[in-house]
């Protein structure tokens, strides 16, 4: 129940949003929207902390739960950007993000996982709390990465309206996706680390066959590729927005590709 | 007393008028002082700015004031060629603050919408309130009007078009380097030649932090003095691609009939590529720039076309907004004029409320002489219902007091009331009694009391109390016929209110 209360003002959040680019960037659409995503985060906070009180589980191995969870650090990431004025505008392309992973959350149901958890520790809960900040602050480079193609578009043909005021200064854009992308490679660095430390400790293995390593070692590949593409040749930034939005892309196909295709039942891959 | 503005504007008077009403910060505060001086003068702002020249006051005779700021103001122009009032406007009451409301929404400036008039209008509003003298220039009435106008004109821009989009060629140029570059803070430019529009729009972009301006022309003698006047340095026009290599926007406006920046200049400027944004502006009739440079890829193009398109569909935006601000006006209107019209009657409920606890005093005092046998609770128990029965009796009438008509003059509400109740001149009457509690009142309150009493001692006369109660006499009996009973507020009333308070309402 307060999952889906979540989600709504997730989604309340989001009309807003679109409210305001619609009437030409007038009102208090921010404030009311970040009020609304701030009502969420609470709210889905609260959710994954009786979550964890119920099942005696953190809410990070069931694929719904996982999803949730992944769900809310998109969450705080909001939170963290409302104070930033005009960045804040980046919630027009994340909120989405969010609201999607919640509402499949939803729909497979957040539940524990299926599979006996042993291995839950420290390490563990980092391992994954660094890879799903590492994914949101990959999704965070691709929002800035897509609204700094539509500006550059929009200012290369001239198109002065609506979604020019909207969206925010070319620069702006690109300093996050910069950030985005490079704390997105140092957490996965740290995620995969982690993992890697705990798997060598109690199974002797770095479990490279296992479809989240290979999903996980697929993303750094791409984090790194998107770094890299944004220091060859001109035009850096946006060769970084469209490399971050691909790459984006890319880690979320592969992860639906091996969800279907090798993902074990009741856990998150 | 009624809000009255006086002043000229872009719309009573040519520039080479209205500059010679132009008053400068120190010399508006002297102005003020200056009016206080004036009989009658109690709040009064000083609004000058290059397009209006304005002097809202809340006087207490209307008439009187306007003529003392006529006066200040042909002063200040000396002599010219037509009567000073050919130039003048004025408003008063609810004309008056809807006047203000336009002018801090920028509907009444000559750009409409222009921003800048907001805070101008802050500006002066400060003057006066912070301006040595008690009691403030700035009184209860002009700050709660200065600080409505404040917040509706707040309103309007955040909530219409009427403030979307740069409304001249220079503030185009520089909404959009904000747009490419957010903050322009040592941003590099780059002009080429030496027309009057491209210095305003690099004046414009210095505002906004941009540095470093480098100037370009044929005649390098041209070149220097432009950049002496902006601060910047000039280079010879054959060292133009380093001159581009190191600017981040290039503005263009030389007369040359051919284009002076080419791809192959860019080429020689970026040898390998332009690896940060490069924006534009080609202002120059003939165009400077060859249109293909638009097309590299980090290059933002703009020509004098598409400045000015944008600057028409800003200025179209903003007409279509006109009626929404209007309605934001009109509201904020509303709720001053609401506002206004209960500072009004204020004084009234204050005295009404006044009246009736007196006499439930005195008739508690008689009665518990008449029933000195009431225990302590029965006391308590009638004055309980006395209290709640003049509350009760009293709810009604203020709330309706304090809504006003549905139609008509508020100040005439009051009056009606005043008169209805006999509260027209209540210090007199409190002088009246404290003098026949004291024993010491004049012949003439004397008789007027006799006269008012003849033949009744309420102190003695039960039935003649019960009668009074049915309409022969009652209150009547107890207090001296108001004075000049046409009900146009006494001075004792007068005195007692603040600012704006008057029964004597001017329009």
């Amino acid at each position: 129940m307060i999952h889906t209360a979540a989600l709504l003002f997730y989604i309340g959040a989001f009309a807003l949003w679109v409210r305001f680019l619609w009437s030409g960037s007038r009102g208090r659409g921010p404030l009311l929207a970040s009020v609304l995503a701030l009502l969420g985060v609470v709210l889905h906070g609260t959710s994954l902390a009786l979550f964890y009180l119920e099942h005696d589980e953190l809410p990070l191995v069931g694929p719904g739960a996982a999803l949730s969870s992944l769900a809310f650090v998109g969450g705080l990431a909001l939170l963290v950007l409302l104070p930033l004025r005009e960045v804040a505008r980046v919630a027009i392309v994340l909120l989405p993000f969010v609201i999607v992973l919640q509402a499949v959350a939803l729909a497979i149901g957040v539940r524990p996982a299926a599979a006996a958890i042993d291995f839950q520790g420290a390490g563990f809960i980092l391992h994954v709390a660094f890879a799903f900040a590492g994914f949101q602050a990959f999704a965070l480079a691709c929002a800035a990465g897509t609204l700094y193609l539509i500006q550059f578009h929009e200012l290369k043909t001239k198109r002065i309206g609506k979604i020019f005021r909207f969206t925010p200064p070319l620069a702006t854009l690109d300093t996050l996706g910069r950030v985005g992308v490079w704390s997105g490679l140092v957490c996965l660095s740290l995620s995969l680390s982690l993992g890697w430390a705990w798997t060598l400790t109690y199974r002797d293995s770095l479990e490279i066959t296992d479809p989240k390593v290979v999903w996980s070692v697929l993303s750094w590949f791409t984090f790194l590729g998107v770094v890299v593409a944004r220091r060859l040749g001109d035009q850096p930034e946006y060769r970084g927005a469209v490399a971050a939005v691909l790459g984006f892309g890319v880690v979320v196909a592969t992860f639906l590709v091996l969800r279907v295709t090798v993902g074990a039942e009741g856990l998150f891959l | 007393m009624t809000l009255v503005v006086v002043g000229v504007s872009h719309r009573t008077a040519p520039i080479d008028v209205r500059e010679r009403f132009w008053f400068g910060p120190e010399e508006a505060s002297r102005a003020l002082l200056n009016l206080r001086s004036e009989d009658g003068i109690e709040e009064a702002v000083l609004l000058s700015t290059c397009n209006r020249t304005e002097v809202y006051l809340f006087p207490s005779d209307g008439e009187t004031a306007i003529q003392a700021v006529e006066r200040m103001l042909a002063r200040k122009v000396g002599p010219l060629e037509d009567d000073l009032r050919s130039y003048l406007f004025q408003h008063q009451g609810q004309d008056a603050a809807q006047h203000l409301f336009r002018v801090s929404s920028g509907l009444d400036s000559m750009v409409t919408g222009e921003a800048e008039i907001q805070g101008q209008v802050r500006e002066a509003y400060a003057r006066s309130t912070e301006l040595p003298i008690e009691p403030p220039m700035a009184g209860p009435v002009l700050n709660r009007l200065f600080q409505m106008s404040l917040a509706v004109g707040g309103r309007v821009r955040a909530e219409t078009g009427l403030g979307e989009g740069a409304a001249s060629v220079a503030s185009v140029a520089v909404e959009l380097a904000k747009k490419i570059f957010g903050s322009l803070r040592g941003k590099n430019v780059l002009i080429l030649g030496a027309g009057a529009t491209g210095e305003l729009i690099v004046e414009a972009l210095a505002r906004e932090g941009a540095e470093g301006v480098i100037v370009a022309n044929r005649t390098y003698e041209r070149a220097v003095n432009l950049a002496e006047r902006l601060h910047g340095h000039a280079i010879h026009f054959d060292r133009l691609p380093d001159g581009v290599a190191s600017a981040d926007i290039v503005l263009s406006s030389t007369a040359a009939p051919h284009a002076v920046l080419s791809r192959r200049v860019l080429y020689q400027a970026f040898p390998g590529g332009i690896r940060q944004p490069l924006f534009v502006i080609d202002i120059a009739i003939p165009r400077d720039v060859d249109p293909a440079v638009g097309d590299e890829p980090n290059v933002f193009l703009y020509n004098l076309d598409d400045l000015q398109q944008i600057v028409d569909e800003h200025v179209q935006v903003r007409r279509g907004a006109v009626p929404a601000a209007g309605r934001l006006i009109e509201a904020q209107l509303g709720e001053f004029s609401d506002w206004l019209a209960s500072q009004e009657v204020v004084p009234l409920i204050r005295d009404l409320r006044g009246r009736g606890e007196e006499i439930r005093g005195r008739e508690l005092e008689r009665l518990y002489r008449r029933l000195p046998e009431l225990s302590e609770e029965e006391r308590e128990r009638v004055e309980e219902f006395s209290k709640r029965f003049l509350n009760k009796l009293l709810h009604d009438p203020t709330i309706r007091l304090r809504k006003g008509l549905p139609h008509g003059d508020p100040g005439d509400l009051v009056e009606t009331v005043r008169f209805l109740y006999g509260l027209e001149d209540l210090e007199e009457y409190e002088e009246d009694r404290v003098g026949r509690e004291g024993g010491a009142f004049t012949e003439e309150q004397g008789s007027a009391r006799v006269g008012a009493e003849e033949g009744v001692d309420p102190e003695e006369d039960d039935v003649g109390e019960e009668e009074g109660d049915k309409g022969k006499g009652g209150e009547g009996n107890e207090r001296p016929e108001p004075r000049g009973s046409s009900g146009r507020g006494g001075p004792g009333i007068s005195a007692a209110r603040p600012a704006g308070r008057s029964g004597q309402r001017r329009k």
